[in-house]
């Protein structure tokens, strides 16, 4: 009897086929945090190492790849890793008090130990963006993933066109990674420009929600990519910004949030159709995601 | 026999903040001789102490609990511990329907002045536990494996089968359906035998309408969705039950409902009619009677004996007149079905503690935790909600042992102390046919016990029991601690 | 030459016990007391009953159980810097070699679909893997079809062999079991059981008797494209989920739903802290099931959640895997308190129209 499902499998739609790793996928690795940034009332930023040496030196990940962090006795959640892979030290996570777990992993203090299971997911295909001219977009704690890739680029910003960042929040207060921000506004490849929805007395630079800013600023779609990462209503007003602006679906390249538990495309809670934002996610381009935002 | 000569055991007492704990602070000071086997917990208010608490505690291997609070008339906020003493007493009545020794759980009032009787309680308590064996464990009950019987000796005819009614019924919805958004109904589901909620938009819908004893859901449990909308509802007895109480919480609008009400004919127990057909693979024909199901099933006629095969809360129905009602069509007799009790409730009193135990233990450890227990009950109204699930604060465990089922069958029966009308849909909608109501049954038993015949689902304007106090409780007898 | 054996009515106690004897735990149908019966597969023993009745839930607790333990963690000082704390995790496994005896197609095929994602993803799955390689599933063959099951829809039927080891099929004095995997073979070949010789043809015209029996299956070839085309039509979904409780009946009965949940439990503390992660069954008709800590939630009403179960099994995992995520059990459909029928939906999706074509139906 023939089977009636006549779709084909993934294999032979030319996705990549998944590569096997040996092992217990749920076991995390043992880590310990080493440093704690607060960088907003809600946000936190925790700098961790693995406690194994070894797999620490050997630990090796793509800018836009997640980790799942559990804090043992309350549970685990999917952030992603913002250091970029250059950063061999330690990696480095930025987290929104929102939850159980992440009440859980703002409590923690240097020293203290986690669980890491990481690298989860897929990354940005950095390689495919080579001479192209790169606008990213960070909305509040969507600049972590943006963090990520912006820094990796910037490392071989000659082998990229012009490069420039829009990072709104919602009040100055409430802007993360302040002590970098200096050095962002004045890095000679990073056109960058900062926005809040609402600025008070102090803040010298824009103000405005992502999207009007956006408009205001109109980076030219010519031969330019746009990354953007943000809360699902940013994203969904900035996409349709940047498609009034010239820019195709294909070249808006953002990442997707959804609850996960396994992180390894089982569970069930992170599909959309029959794509898992945990195995062939969180990096997305507006064309595969655009109904869902 | 001293308790402070044996061995220790594990008590648990919830002492109130303002009074009990002072006492016991004072019974210390004054170096009064006290057992050692009690581990305080302090809370603000007996009032604060949800009988949940105290299930969690002597499932999870506590020998015994205490709960102590201020004199009434004497709280320090007034009125908690009034509430208290309403709740605590109906877990006290609840416990052995459950196959726990209600001699393993007490309460009391203690002030902080009154160190000399803390001392005569703390020990007494203390005493009494010793005296009973170490709580088993549920882990550890020899499960009883045990059939239920339902079939009731005498009831009134329900009138199964009659439908001279039906033309009249939708007669009168045609004639609402233009003002309405919708009216809950009945179709016919995947086979004659099976009916499914209809929800009636159009002439069209309303030809598809059924009621008879196959249509088995309680249409209220949709209404809280309807909120806001008008909408009309065909109802009986029980169902009618239903939606006072859901009135009476304020979880639906009198004005937003236009209630068809029909004299109920008695339900089917569906799964235990296709328990007796076997493997059929098509249902050709059926006629409801009032004494026999005659069913053509894959070429064959089989009849069987219609009062076998109604659902058991049928039987045991009160009255088949709707309490509340817009249109009511057809006869209604006013009758109570019959004079016996709830007969899973019959099985379950006829049962020792330990039995009981074992008795759920077995039943208990098929449960898949579907939940449809509590999603088809109308009076879950927490819906996503519900403390089951929550992990702040942490109710339940995820494991999925037979103590966390047993917990949640718990959580769901308190829930529903002087709110549950009795329908049935948490045992029928069961996949695993775990007879679950008679945990309800017994609670609405000690409700009207302790209440004056208190029913919920009779009186949109009544206060339901737990909601309230009276400062002298007329059936409530406090133990002297002489 | 064939290899089938016989196994006489009477003597299935006697095979059944002298696999307990060789180590095994063999699970088989059992009646549980109640209001009325349901039969789930639980461990027999010597002397029980022998039931070969369809189970109520189907047999993938032996696989994937109710809640199980991920690991187990430990929180201690560290004896040289008491003000350091280590963990250590355990994630140890026990298994016994377990024989399902009695599974239905419909049960087995559950084991095979539930295979591709849990054994052949981009993970393998340790804890699944290991239940499933000491797993040997004997499962009868029906010899009619019943109410709501229907698996000759979804591309199996009353005989089909996948993820089963043995199929076992009635004849008049018995059974003939044939070995379809080689841990089947072995296990028939140490049964000491007699060749079934030419009772073996008795099985095949029995076979194909209860393949005659079914009712034309309708075809749903296209039911993966359909699935896609009514994805984004609200109001098909809104109208079949109608009287959707939410609840997780038809997702916890079923041979091929698979979604779990991962919780951590601390057990105590006494001078140091420990605890379990646990993964236990979970059901995508819940609203929890998707919902963030933010509030937000892709899946917020029951007609998008629905639409997540019956896609998933017609259209998703077909388009992941190449064929159907459903064995057409019917468990879903019987056990509904409010007798949603899946058969309904995918017909009623295969003769939509979309609204694309409805709209230009009307200009």
């Amino acid at each position: 009897m023939a089977d009636t499902a006549k779709a084909t499998p993934r294999m032979q739609q030319g996705l990549p086929a998944r590569p096997l790793i040996n092992g217990n996928p749920y076991l995390p690795m043992p880590a310990r945090v080493i440093e704690v940034i607060r960088e907003t009332n809600q946000i936190k930023t925790l700098r961790v190492i693995l406690e194994d040496d070894d797999a620490m030196e050997r630990f090796h990940f793509e800018p836009g790849q997640v980790a799942q962090l559990s804090v043992f006795g309350v549970g685990e959640a999917t952030f992603v890793i913002n250091s970029p892979p250059s950063q061999k030290d330690y990696l480095q996570f930025s987290i929104m008090e929102v939850g159980e777990v992440t009440r859980a992993l703002h409590k923690l203090t240097p020293g203290e130990v986690l669980g890491v299971r990481a690298p989860l997911g897929n990354f940005f295909p950095y390689n495919d963006w080579l001479g192209k001219n790169l606008y990213f977009i960070g909305g509040g704690i969507g600049m972590a993933p943006v963090r990520t890739i912006m820094l990796h680029v910037l490392e071989r910003a000659s082998d990229y066109g012009d490069i420039s960042l829009l990072f709104g929040a919602r009040t100055p207060k409430d802007m993360s990674y302040q002590y970098e921000l200096p050095q962002w506004l004045s890095h000679k490849d990073l056109h960058c420009t900062l926005c809040v929805d609402k600025a008070d007395a102090n803040w010298p630079h824009k103000e405005g929600m992502v999207p009007q800013v956006l408009k205001a600023l109109a980076p030219s779609p010519k031969n330019s990519l746009a990354i953007l990462c943000g809360p699902p209503i940013m994203i969904k007003y900035t996409v349709e910004t940047l498609l009034e602006l010239g820019f195709a679906e294909n070249d808006i390249f953002t990442t997707l949030e959804r609850r996960m538990k396994c992180g390894i495309g089982i569970c069930g809670r992170c599909n959309i159709g029959s794509r898992y934002v945990c195995t062939d996610g969180p990096v997305f381009t507006c064309q595969q995601v655009r109904k869902y935002l | 026999m001293s308790a402070l000569a044996n061995e220790e055991r594990r008590i648990v007492g919830f002492l109130c903040n303002w009074c009990s704990y002072g006492g016991a602070d004072t019974a210390g000071v004054a170096r009064a001789n006290q057992p050692t086997d009690l581990r305080i917990i302090r809370v603000p208010c007996s009032g604060r102490v949800n009988p949940l608490f105290v299930v969690k505690a002597l499932l999870n291997g506590a020998d015994g609990v205490l709960v102590s609070g201020c004199h009434p008339r004497d709280c320090h906020y007034g009125s908690g511990n009034f509430y208290a003493r309403r709740r605590l007493e109906v877990l006290k009545r609840f416990l052995p329907i459950l196959g726990i020794d209600p001699q393993r759980f007490s309460y009391t009032w203690v002030s902080a002045s009154e160190g000399s009787r803390w001392q005569q309680v703390v020990t007494r308590f203390t005493e009494e536990i010793h005296a009973l064996e170490p709580a088993p464990r549920f882990e550890d009950v020899e499960p009883l494996e045990k059939a239920l019987t339902l079939t009731q000796e005498k009831h009134r005819p329900l009138g199964v089968g009659k439908q001279d009614w039906l033309a009249k019924l939708k007669e009168a919805i045609s004639d609402k359906l233009a003002d309405l958004d919708c009216v809950l109904g009945w179709q016919q589901g995947r086979d004659l035998l099976h009916s499914v909620p209809l929800f009636i938009q159009s002439a069209d819908d309303l030809q598809k309408l059924r009621c008879d004893a196959t249509c088995h859901n309680n249409l209220v449990r949709y209404l809280p969705d309807f909120k806001g909308r008008k909408v009309g509802i065909i109802v009986r007895g029980c169902e009618a039950k239903s939606l006072v109480q859901l009135l009476q919480e304020g979880i639906i609008n009198r004005e937003e409902l236009v209630i068809f009400a029909l004299p109920c004919q008695g339900l089917l127990d569906l799964p235990l009619v296709e328990e007796a057909l076997g493997r059929y693979q098509k249902l050709e024909g059926l006629e409801i009677t009032d004494s026999a199901l005659k069913l053509r099933v894959d070429g064959k006629d089989v009849t069987l004996a219609t009062a076998d095969y109604l659902q058991s809360r049928c039987l045991s129905c009160p009255n088949d007149t709707p309490v509340l009602a817009d249109y009511p069509i057809g006869e209604f007799t006013g009758e109570s079905a019959t004079t016996a009790q709830c007969p899973e409730l019959a099985f379950l009193d006829s049962l020792s503690l330990t039995e009981r135990l074992g008795f759920w233990r077995a039943c208990l450890s098929r449960c898949i935790l579907c939940h449809a227990c509590r999603n088809s009950c109308p009076m879950c109204v927490c819906r996503d909600q519900c403390i089951a699930e929550s992990r702040e604060p942490h109710w339940q465990s995820a494991k999925a042992s037979v103590k966390e089922k047993f917990f949640f069958q718990i959580i769901h029966a308190l829930h529903l102390a002087g709110r549950c009308t009795g329908c049935g849909q948490c045992q029928a909608n069961c996949p695993m046919g775990i007879p679950i109501f008679a945990l309800r049954a017994h609670l609405n038993r000690v409700i009207s016990e302790l209440f004056d015949g208190y029913q919920a689902g009779l009186d949109p304007k009544a206060v339901p029991p737990l909601l309230t106090y009276a400062q002298e409780e007329a059936n409530i007898q406090e133990r002297s601690w002489e | 030459m064939n290899s089938d054996r016989f196994l006489a009515r009477e003597a299935i106690g006697d095979f059944l016990a002298k696999l307990i004897q060789t180590g095994y735990t063999v699970f088989c149908p059992q009646k549980q007391a109640g209001v009325r019966q349901s039969v789930i597969f639980a461990p027999w023993q010597k002397g029980q009953e022998i039931l070969l009745d369809k189970a109520t839930v189907a047999p993938k607790h032996l696989v994937l159980p109710q809640s199980e333990v991920l690991f187990r963690y430990t929180m201690q000082k560290d004896s040289a810097q008491p003000e350091k704390v280590d963990v250590s995790l355990d994630d140890s496994q026990a298994s016994t070699p377990t024989v399902l005896f009695a599974a239905r197609p419909c049960d087995a095929r559950g084991f095979a679909i539930l295979d591709r994602p849990y054994l052949e993803g981009l993970f393998r799955d340790p804890y699944y893997a290991k239940r499933r390689e000491a797993l040997c599933v004997l499962t009868l063959t029906c010899s009619s079809g019943c109410a709501t099951c229907f698996c000759h829809w979804t591309g199996a039927g009353p005989s089909s062999p996948e993820g089963s080891d043995i199929l076992m099929t009635e004849i008049a004095e018995g059974f003939v079991l044939q070995a379809i995997t080689d841990k089947g073979k072995k296990l028939l070949a140490a049964s000491q059981l007699p060749e079934a010789g030419e009772k073996s043809e008795q099985a095949t015209s029995a076979r194909k008797a209860a393949w005659q029996s079914l009712e034309k299956a309708p075809d749903l070839s296209q039911a993966p494209q359909k699935l896609a085309e009514v994805f984004d039509d609200q109001d098909f979904w809104r109208h079949w989920t109608q009287a959707c409780l939410s609840c997780g009946a038809c997702t916890y009965v079923c041979p091929t739903c698979y979604c779990f949940t991962i919780t951590d439990e601390r057990l105590g503390k006494k001078d140091h802290e420990e605890g379990v992660r646990l993964r236990s069954w979970d059901t995508c008709m819940a609203r929890h099931f998707t919902e963030e800590a933010s509030g937000h939630n892709p899946r917020p009403d029951k007609a998008q959640r629905m639409r997540n179960r019956v896609s998933h099994k017609f259209s998703s995992y077909p388009e992941n895997w190449g064929a159907f995520s459903c064995s057409g059990c019917g468990r879903c459909v019987t056990h509904c308190p409010v007798g949603l029928d899946i058969r309904a939906i995918v017909l009623a999706a295969l003769a939509a129209t979309s609204p694309q074509q409805r709209a230009k139906e009307a200009s």
